[in-house]
């Protein structure tokens, strides 16, 4: 009886806190600045940490980017690094350049990097990015310890509840809307309840989203396509605006906000049987963008979650449906807190709980105008075009590769093309180039 | 040799590692460490399937031959044949050195070592049942493999591109022959004959990106 009795003594001044300062600013759309504030002295212990970890440190051992790589590459094509023309006779050295390259690629390969968390110029005090730094000093120490128990004992439990919230709300209040009849009325509920929600989730994680363009933002009848890195994205782009989502069912929590969802505003849900089939899949995003009230399809064409540091191949399929493309470009502050969901190495539930007890989410979100495809292309080359247009907004490498190699092996198509390049120089097509003794 | 994943160990195995390959900085040694750990899989050694992760390997024609020098025990210095089953980091370094970049500051002696190391790993790729001879079939081996690719390209083709070179050696290393004399295979010295004024620096090194000045530019 006294237990319960001291819980709520606690709690409901915590909840009131909550309910004012988090809840109601959000439903309202208000910026009360407790997130600036907070970011501001972040920045500045973190840049002190910065200087401190200089000075103590060893020359070497300030940068280290892994994003520059470590070796200089030979980007040379394989003509200038065999150094011949067409035609030209098969040489011992020819193995040189292959083995170079094999080390190369050995060494340091582009792909699987991508595949891992970007790493840090310098320590943000967090442990799980402190591979690479030693020890410096007692006050730098304190100041971890500080943050350790500050995110630990104070954010997480708050930045749970918020969550908590969040998800209820989600699912009580598009249940209460789906019941309505189908009016405008309805519609505009049903986006109320759907950007509160995702402020609330994203005050979660402490996000703070810096949008871009805004003029720019998908219209409705549209496609928004962005680059992929974690299940994030979905939140900080609906709380800038209402998407339809497409993606398949899943069991659990996911799947009770997924049928909660639908109650309220049309989302496109597939089952795992149906994704598989291509043409149906095509059919009925198209049916969706050809009513023009229903609002823009939100789609991730990579089809998995990369570093942040590159754009992977986009699927062509997403662009086959017609319509308009809104792109949509996405950057993380990986100093605050490393958005990047590693899925062989966390689940989802672990991956969120870590991205709860790093300092923040900071993000920018670059609006890109739309694109049509044109006359002659196909839809490969206009995959390529938007993801294009992504990576030079974002500031992101281009990659060709397809991100399913995190799990997948190259195909045997692929590995064939640079032997053929190399025997069509040194044969031609067929034709042999005879040696005399 | 260190078998522990501790970080005493570590640091251990790092140290015997930087005496083995001077040329190279503790910086560049833990860079390489982490690389070795991602293909390990986080284990202290690495056998040959873990290169089946890297990507771009897989498109390289000489892949086969590439990850087989990683394991040649001639290579490794550990015997004068045989394959080994797993290597260490250390190891692994050992193999990088092969392709470390020719200091020209070095004397003309350094040099001149440093070049025959690059040939006789090459030298090993090639002769791949270790009897200290190239022979023809060896050579077609190579050849077919770096072809193979071209659907234009019968076996009949590779093996008259990798005949027609094994005559052009033989023509270097023995001179005129006999019409009935047999051409056994092209032994070291033969390889390094054909070699000699050649310029190979340029073809066979690695280069590190020099850390100070990515520290300038930032």
């Amino acid at each position: 009886m006294e237990g319960a009795d001291l819980a709520g003594k606690l709690l409901s001044p915590w909840l009131v806190l909550v309910l004012g300062l988090i809840l109601l600013p959000s439903a309202l759309g208000v910026n009360l600045g407790v997130s600036e504030i907070y970011l501001k002295v972040l920045v500045k212990t973190l840049q002190w940490a910065t200087i401190r970890i200089e000075k103590g440190g060893r020359k070497e051992s300030i940068l280290n980017s892994a994003s520059v790589g470590i070796i200089e590459r030979d980007e040379s094509p394989m003509e200038k690094g065999l150094s011949g023309l067409r035609g030209r006779d098969f040489e011992l050295s020819d193995v040189f350049y292959f083995s170079k390259k094999g080390l190369e690629a050995i060494v340091e390969d582009e792909v699987t990097q991508r595949f891992s968390s970007e790493e840090l110029v310098s320590w943000n005090l967090l442990t799980r990015t402190n591979i690479n730094f030693h020890y410096i000093s007692l006050r730098l120490t304190t100041v971890w310890v500080l943050g350790v128990l500050v995110r630990y004992c104070i954010l997480l439990p708050l930045r749970v509840t918020l969550a908590f919230i969040g998800i209820s709300l989600l699912v009580v209040g598009t249940t209460l809307v789906g019941q309505l009849p189908d009016s405008s009325l309805r519609n505009r509920l049903s986006e109320l309840v759907h950007l509160t929600c995702c402020r609330i989730c994203v005050r979660a994680f402490s996000g703070t989203i810096h949008y871009h363009n805004k003029q720019y933002r998908p219209q409705k009848g549209g496609i928004c396509v962005a680059n992929h890195t974690s299940p994030i994205d979905v939140l900080i782009l609906t709380t800038d605006g209402c998407y339809t989502m497409v993606g398949q069912v899943h069991g659990g929590l996911l799947g009770i906000m997924q049928r909660a969802m639908v109650k309220s505003c049309p989302h496109v849900w597939f089952e795992r049987s149906e994704m598989k089939d291509r043409h149906l899949v095509t059919k009925r995003l198209k049916e969706h963008i050809a009513d023009k009230k229903k609002l823009p399809i939100l789609i991730f064409p990579e089809g998995t979650c990369i570093n942040n540091t590159s754009v992977m191949m986009f699927k062509k399929g997403s662009f086959e449906i017609g319509g308009t493309i809104h792109p949509v470009a996405i950057k993380y502050n990986p100093q605050f807190g490393d958005a990047f969901w590693n899925s062989s190495k966390y689940s989802m539930v672990s991956h969120l709980l870590r991205m709860m007890t790093s300092w923040a989410i900071v993000c920018d979100v670059w609006y890109l105008p739309p694109m049509t495809r044109e006359e002659g292309e196909d839809a490969v080359q206009f995959a390529n075009r938007v993801k294009s247009a992504i990576a030079i907004q974002g500031g992101l490498t281009e990659l060709p590769w397809d991100g399913g190699l995190k799990r997948a092996k190259v195909k045997d198509t692929f590995k064939e093309e640079q032997q053929k390049n190399y025997s069509k120089m040194i044969v031609g097509n067929g034709s042999l180039n005879a040696k005399s003794d | 040799s260190s078998n522990c994943g501790s970080a005493s160990c570590k640091v251990g195995d790092l140290e015997q590692a930087t005496s083995t390959s001077p040329l190279i900085s503790s910086e560049q040694i833990e860079q390489l460490h982490r690389r070795f750990k991602q293909l390990s899989g986080d284990q202290p050694t690495i056998r040959k399937e873990n290169f089946n992760n890297v990507p771009d390997l897989e498109l390289n024609p000489i892949r086969s031959k590439i990850v087989r020098a990683f394991f040649d025990n001639r290579n490794l210095r550990k015997g004068p044949s045989g394959l080994a089953d797993e290597i260490n980091f250390e190891d692994f370094l050992t193999i990088m050195s092969y392709f470390r970049p020719i200091d020209t500051t070095m004397g003309e002696e350094q040099v001149e070592l440093s070049r025959k190391e690059k040939l006789r790993f090459l030298f090993h790729m090639y002769d791949s049942d270790s009897d200290g001879r190239i022979t023809l079939e060896e050579y077609r081996n190579v050849v077919e493999e770096l072809l193979s690719g071209n659907p234009h390209i019968e076996k009949e083709s590779a093996r008259s591109i990798a005949d027609g070179a094994m005559m052009e050696a033989a023509s270097v290393c023995v001179g005129q022959m006999e019409p009935d004399q047999v051409y056994e295979g092209i032994t070291f010295e033969d390889f390094l004959k054909i070699w000699q004024g050649i310029d190979i620096e340029t073809k066979m090194h690695v280069r590190f990106l020099n850390m100070e000045t990515i520290a300038l530019c930032h």
